[in-house]
């Protein structure tokens, strides 16, 4: 136990306590000390006059301001979203043509498509569009479903096999597991379907080409056409260009026509506003094709392929669409 | 005050009681009224239950510790209603024990994420995310596809959901390892126990791209898939309010 | 350590360990279908290794009689050694951690090490581990120095430490296999948390039974701290732990909150986790451990007590700013909000206090990297505590949430504050515990105080940097009023401050690794000098203590 005393560094006088060694000084509390409660605890009042703050057994205080979260964040989207309706609104009500045809509501296009895409496309379809295993390129211009604008909002709106009502249903049968053709014939027509796009195939595979031919004839045509190019109103692929969505290596094609495809692509309505479906079908038109989009007032090169259905033409239209892979366009940020 | 703090801390005894009383005030003012302020959760009569799968998905995705990244919990901002979608609502976790509101976000919010992306894609996505994401710095779950999911206790499982106040039927206790089974298996037998129980609007499919064995991928895709979608309240909120 | 108890105290804990070993063993049975199970063995194991222990020196003579006018200190010893042992291992999974978000296949396709299942090993290891045991630790011997009174038995104490540490076994090792309730700091299942109630009565009762024992009229400012921490904890724990187990034989359980009030009730808990863990315990290791180093009285014994009953009465009000803009109520988050800024002022008195009693010390701080140590402390614990205030305002929270600025925030006082105070006062204790003038080498001692300076200033700006920048790219509008940036965008820009980030991590980690080497050769030191029959330099305190206490 201590005596009170005097510290000599700070002149103050101990409490007259010791604990150990352990000696306390009577230094009273600092004016400014009070001074800082004083003030807070009075902003703290003045922030419960106005906000909302003290809980009344069933009910609570609202505050003179009426301050409710919920409204103030409804309101504010509703503002940005007035503050947007100057483009958003022409987006909306505008054909395809004429917005790409608008150099200036293609500049929102470009501005707002790539964190929209990035948010919501990008997990499946890759930053730049270009697709991954089991997902398609975006950039190829080798669609599925056509690449006109329309069809690919419709997409876009309903999706492929997905849950919608109205989505788009395709589906590439079993033919190995199912027991269609047998594992045998599986390998040669994985062959015919390989030397289709002119890739290089061993010997036993050339061998076999006769074959596949055959049974691509049988089981296939129905769905990819005559010569494999696809038909579009079943969203069966090209099978001559050098584009693939699961691979088109002989493992890939083989796993493919065996165990069958139904690649599934989730409905955005009801997520994403019309306006949003229709601008990210212009951002997608623009993705591959570093920004040339719009200015003849079509979708660019792509759509007028269609047209034609000049498919060869078309993959070579990818070669380019490279471009927006090494970043000189496709869409993306500077 | 000098003078009744040098008697305070006299007393042992009293020291104790008057930190018990003085540290008691704050939590009791704004926890109990939490349960008396009607307004503090919404109604939200569509609201249904987790179903047994969904159950057992939600303990993988607490047992993974996904809540360490992933919010759950879109905050009344512009910006986050903008990129996730309606703000959340208290409802929506109404039954959520414990609730899973996170308080990182070193991957995105969760909230409605149930229907965004395919099945397929959530499977390939938790075996590596990096096959499909190549920016992603998520942990690879390849074990969930693997591992059998249990089944035989998920009754007990909801049962002590329901002693902690989660309306589930003694009918829904009952089947609950056959309703998991039949949610992942639409073709099997099972799969109309679980719309007749749960509603029409379960997902009733082959969550992890194949049928038959039940695997923890089932249950947790099942999960992710119905996040945001047992109550429609906080779209119409959004919808009311525009 | 066993030798230092009597016979009867021998068999009290054979008994209890015996106990354990039973209800490890029902656990293991009636769990053998669940992790509940592989818990059953850990605890059968656990108390099997306690009984070896004691019965291999169960025939040891009995201590002699005068060890009862000396203070009991062996708990304490065997605390710093626990303490940072769980510090080594505590860190090392946070760089591990941290490394996983610049290089996510550092997993090695394992389950258990997913970052999901290390994190918390990292939390808790850090917090429980490594803070609880030097909590333990130094309240043990602040205790029982500023009360001139002696533990009142020798068994108890021992129950507290080993039950603790069976706590954070259990703790750390369910992460691994899966099993957590997935609360924040929490995370331990309910037989876990129930084990811990009685470890922690029985802490309570210690201090008190102490305390009531003391030979000094007043109780000291530390053991306030003590005091609160042990209290509010408790309550804390047993409030946000209510759960209904899916049965006896399953690690799972159900918490009895749901939604809304679940979320307030683990924020009131995490954030007073936070208050009266890592910060009213440490502020009663600072307020012995830093006078005493700096041989200054405290500035201001009624700045202490405002501060301490601030502290105590404004913190449980703060927990509802973890929920701002969310589902909650916004009532309660004005509560938080406003009660998080009043409390800078409680906050600052106690950092100002500990400040301003190395008045006429100040020299010493220069030459001393252990007083230094506790200055740079309570500089971070302001600095914190200030930052903390800051982010609980609702706007400043709207951009700060959910982003690495709250990990900056989080590290500003858990490297800062937290780890620094507890370095500091172990490397004043240990010499002391262990009857040497100084500690081994102070020389580690200074290289230590400049790796963890460092890392912790790398990691703080690293985190505030990331997070800075990706709460404004979330929020960022372009010209046509869209978002700026998507959430990917933002996930590359963070990769070289999580790489920084680790960095910093290596160097506090490199710090705990110097320190645990030090403290070690310290206690080889006193080994040695014991066996050559020197005279070791006795606690300068302990000739004040009454015999027969
Ligand atoms: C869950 C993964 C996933 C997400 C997310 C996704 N898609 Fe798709 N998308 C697919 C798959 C798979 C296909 C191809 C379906 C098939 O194989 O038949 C596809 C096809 C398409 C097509 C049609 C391509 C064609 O050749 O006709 C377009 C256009 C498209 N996606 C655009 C988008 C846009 C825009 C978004 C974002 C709003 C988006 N996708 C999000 C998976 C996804
Ligand atoms: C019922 C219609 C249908 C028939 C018949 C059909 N396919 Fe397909 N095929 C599709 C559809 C639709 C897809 C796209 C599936 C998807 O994207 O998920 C496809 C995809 C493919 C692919 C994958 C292309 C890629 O980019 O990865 C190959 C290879 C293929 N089919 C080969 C064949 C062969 C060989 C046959 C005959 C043995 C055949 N298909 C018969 C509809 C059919
Ligand atoms: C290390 C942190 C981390 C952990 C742990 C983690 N994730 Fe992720 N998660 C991310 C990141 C980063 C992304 C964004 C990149 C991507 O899509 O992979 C993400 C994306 C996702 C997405 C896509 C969300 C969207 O809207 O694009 C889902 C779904 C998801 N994670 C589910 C989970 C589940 C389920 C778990 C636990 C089993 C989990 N995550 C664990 C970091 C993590
Ligand atoms: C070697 C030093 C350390 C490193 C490298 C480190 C690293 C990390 C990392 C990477 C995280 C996860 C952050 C995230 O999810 O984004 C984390 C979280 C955390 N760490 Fe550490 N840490 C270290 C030391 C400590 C210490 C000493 C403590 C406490 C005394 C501590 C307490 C925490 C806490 C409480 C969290 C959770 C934060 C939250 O959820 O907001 N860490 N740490
Ligand atoms: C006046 C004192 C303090 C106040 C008002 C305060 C306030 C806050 C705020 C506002 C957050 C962010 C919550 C969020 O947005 O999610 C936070 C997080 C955190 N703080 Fe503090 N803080 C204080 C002191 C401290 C100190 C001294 C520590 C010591 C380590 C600390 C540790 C933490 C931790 C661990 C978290 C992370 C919680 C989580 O997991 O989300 N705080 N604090
Ligand atoms: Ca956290
Ligand atoms: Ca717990
Ligand atoms: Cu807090």
């Amino acid at each position: 136990m201590g005596t009170e005393h005097r510290d000599p560094v700070t002149g103050r006088m101990t409490t007259g306590h010791e604990w150990n060694g352990i000696e306390e000084l009577n230094t009273p509390v600092p004016r400014f000390v009070l001074f800082f409660l004083a003030v807070t605890t009075l902003f703290a009042i003045i922030y419960w006059i106005f906000m909302p703050a003290w809980p009344l057994f069933s009910t609570y205080t609202k505050g003179i301001l009426g301050f409710d979260q919920r409204e103030v964040v409804t309101r504010q989207v509703q503002e940005a979203a007035a503050a947007r309706a100057g483009w958003m609104d022409k987006i909306a009500n505008k054909s395809f043509a004429e917005i790409a045809g608008d150099e200036a509501l293609m500049r929102h296009v470009r501005e707002t498509g790539p964190t929209l895409f990035a948010d919501n496309c990008a997990v499946c379809h890759g930053v730049k569009g270009t697709g991954g295993p089991g997902f398609p390129n975006l950039t190829a211009g080798a669609w599925l479903w056509g690449g006109d604008p329309e069809t690919i909002a419709q997409t876009i709106r309903a999706g492929i096999n997905s849950t919608d009502g109205g989505t788009r249903v395709s589906q590439m049968l079993a033919f190995g597991r199912d027991g269609i053709l047998t594992s045998d014939q599986v390998n040669s027509v994985a062959a015919y379907v390989r030397s289709l796009s002119g890739q290089p195939l061993n010997a036993s595979e050339q061998a076999r080409l006769p074959a596949g031919k055959e049974v691509f004839k049988a089981n296939c045509v129905s769905c990819h056409g005559e010569n494999g190019k696809g038909i579009r109103d079943v969203g069966a692929p090209d099978l001559t260009d050098p584009h693939w969505i699961y691979g088109g290596d002989a493992q890939s094609v083989y796993t493919t026509i065996y165990g069958g495809r139904q690649g599934h692509m989730p409905h955005w309505q009801g997520r994403l506003s019309p306006a949003d479906i229709k601008l990210l079908t212009l951002y997608v038109g623009t993705l591959g094709q570093d920004g040339s989009l719009g200015k003849d007032g079509s979708l660019g090169k792509d759509a007028s392929l269609g047209k034609d259905a000049s498919l060869g033409q078309d993959a070579s239209l990818a070669e380019d669409a490279s471009l927006g892979k090494n970043g000189t366009g496709g869409g993306g940020k500077p | 005050m000098p003078n009744f703090h040098r008697k305070l801390e006299r007393s042992a005894i009293g020291f104790v009681l008057a930190i018990v009383g003085v540290s008691a005030i704050g939590g009791f003012v704004e926890i109990a009224p939490l349960f008396t302020i009607h307004e503090t959760v919404e109604q939200a009569p569509d609201m249904r239950v987790y179903t047994p799968l969904e159950v057992a998905g939600r303990n993988i995705y607490i047992r993974e510790g996904c809540y360490a990244c992933h919010s759950q919990m879109i905050r009344t901002l512009r910006d986050e209603v903008e990129r996730y979608g309606p703000f959340s609502l208290a409802v929506e976790s109404q039954y959520d024990h414990p609730m899973l509101w996170g308080s990182k976000r070193t991957g995105p919010d969760l909230a409605r994420v149930g229907g965004k992306y395919s099945d397929a894609w959530q499977v390939a996505h938790l075996i590596n995310p990096r096959d499909v994401v190549p920016q992603s710095v998520m942990p690879r779950y390849a074990w969930l596809k693997r591992n059998g999911l249990k089944t035989d206790d998920l009754g007990l499982h909801l049962a002590a959901q329901r002693r902690v106040g989660v309306p589930y039927t003694d009918d829904m206790i009952a089947n609950a390892g056959a309703d998991a089974y039949g949610q992942a298996n639409p073709d099997s037998p099972y799969a109309s126990g679980v719309t007749a129980r749960y509603g029409e609007a379960t997902n009733v499919r082959a969550f992890d791209g194949s049928a038959g064995r039940l695997t923890e991928m089932d249950a947790l895709v099942a999960y992710l898939q119905v996040l945001g979608r047992l109550t429609d309240a906080a779209q119409k909120t959004a919808a009311a309010q525009e | 350590m066993v030798s230092g108890l009597t016979v009867s105290e021998r068999r009290l804990a054979l008994v209890i360990a015996g106990l354990i070993a039973v209800c490890g063993l029902a656990m293991a049975i009636v769990g053998r279908n669940d992790l509940i199970g592989a818990h059953g063995f850990i605890v059968l194991a656990f108390s099997l290794g306690v009984i070896a222990l004691v019965a291999t020196r169960y025939l040891d003579p009995e201590p002699p009689e005068d060890r009862l006018s000396q203070y009991y200190d062996d708990p304490t010893k065997a605390g710093i050694v626990l303490a940072m042992i769980w510090a080594v291992i505590g860190m090392f999974f946070g760089v591990w951690v941290a490394a996983l978000l610049a290089w996510p296949d550092l997993t090695f396709d394992a389950a258990w090490a997913s970052f999901g299942r290390l994190r918390p090993v990292h939390t808790s290891g850090v917090i429980f581990g490594f803070g609880g045991n030097a909590l333990i630790a130094t309240s043990l011997h602040v205790l029982q120095r500023t009360s001139r009174a002696r533990l009142p038995d020798q068994f108890s104490p021992w129950f507290v430490l080993i039950g603790y540490n069976l706590f954070c076994v259990l703790a750390a090792s369910g992460y691994f296999m899966g099993v957590t309730q997935s609360k924040e700091y929490a995370e331990p299942e309910w037989y876990a948390d129930l084990w811990l109630v009685i470890v922690w009565v029985v802490y309570f009762l210690i201090y008190i039974r102490t305390l009531q024992r003391r030979k000094e009229p007043h109780i000291y400012v530390a053991n306030w701290y003590y005091m609160a921490f042990i209290l509010v904890v408790a309550i804390l724990h047993i409030v946000n732990n209510l759960a209904v187990p899916v049965s006896l034989g399953h690690a799972k359980s159900y918490s009895l909150f749901s939604g809304v009030q679940d979320a307030m009730t683990q924020w009131w808990y995490g954030h007073n986790a936070v208050a009266f863990f890592l910060t009213a315990g440490f502020l009663g290791m600072m307020y012995y451990y830093l006078p005493k180093r700096a041989g200054r009285p405290i500035f201001s014994y009624r700045l202490s007590i405002i501060s301490f009953w601030g502290i105590t009465f404004m913190y449980m009000w703060a927990g509802s700013h973890h929920l701002h803009y969310t589902a909650l109520p916004q009532w309660v988050q004005t509560l938080g909000m406003t009660f998080s800024i009043v409390l800078l002022v409680p906050s600052w008195a106690s950092a100002g206090n500990a400040l301003a009693t190395l008045n006429g010390a100040w020299h010493k701080v220069r030459d001393d990297a252990t007083l230094r140590f506790m200055m740079v402390a309570a500089v971070f614990y302001g600095l914190s505590t200030f930052e903390g205030s800051f982010m609980a305002i609702r706007a400043v929270n709207s951009l700060s949430h959910y982003t690495d600025w709250t990990i900056g925030h989080v590290h500003a006082g858990a490297l800062g504050w937290v780890a620094m105070i507890t370095f500091g006062s172990l490397y004043a204790l240990v010499p002391w515990m262990w009857k040497q003038e100084r500690i081994y080498s102070p020389a580690l001692v200074e290289v230590h105080f400049w790796l963890a300076l460092i890392g912790t200033i790398i990691y703080v700006f690293a985190m505030w940097n990331s997070g800075i920048i990706q709460g404004l790219m979330w929020r960022t509008y372009n010209d046509s009023g869209t978002l700026a940036y998507s959430f990917i965008d933002s996930l590359v820009a963070m990769r070289p401050y999580y790489i920084a980030r680790t960095v910093g991590g290596l160097f506090f980690f490199a710090g705990a690794v110097v320190a645990s080497y030090n403290i070690w050769m310290t206690i080889r030191m006193s080994r040695r000098a014991e066996a050559a029959g020197r005279d070791t330099v006795d606690v300068p305190a302990s000739a004040a203590l009454v015999p027969g206490e």
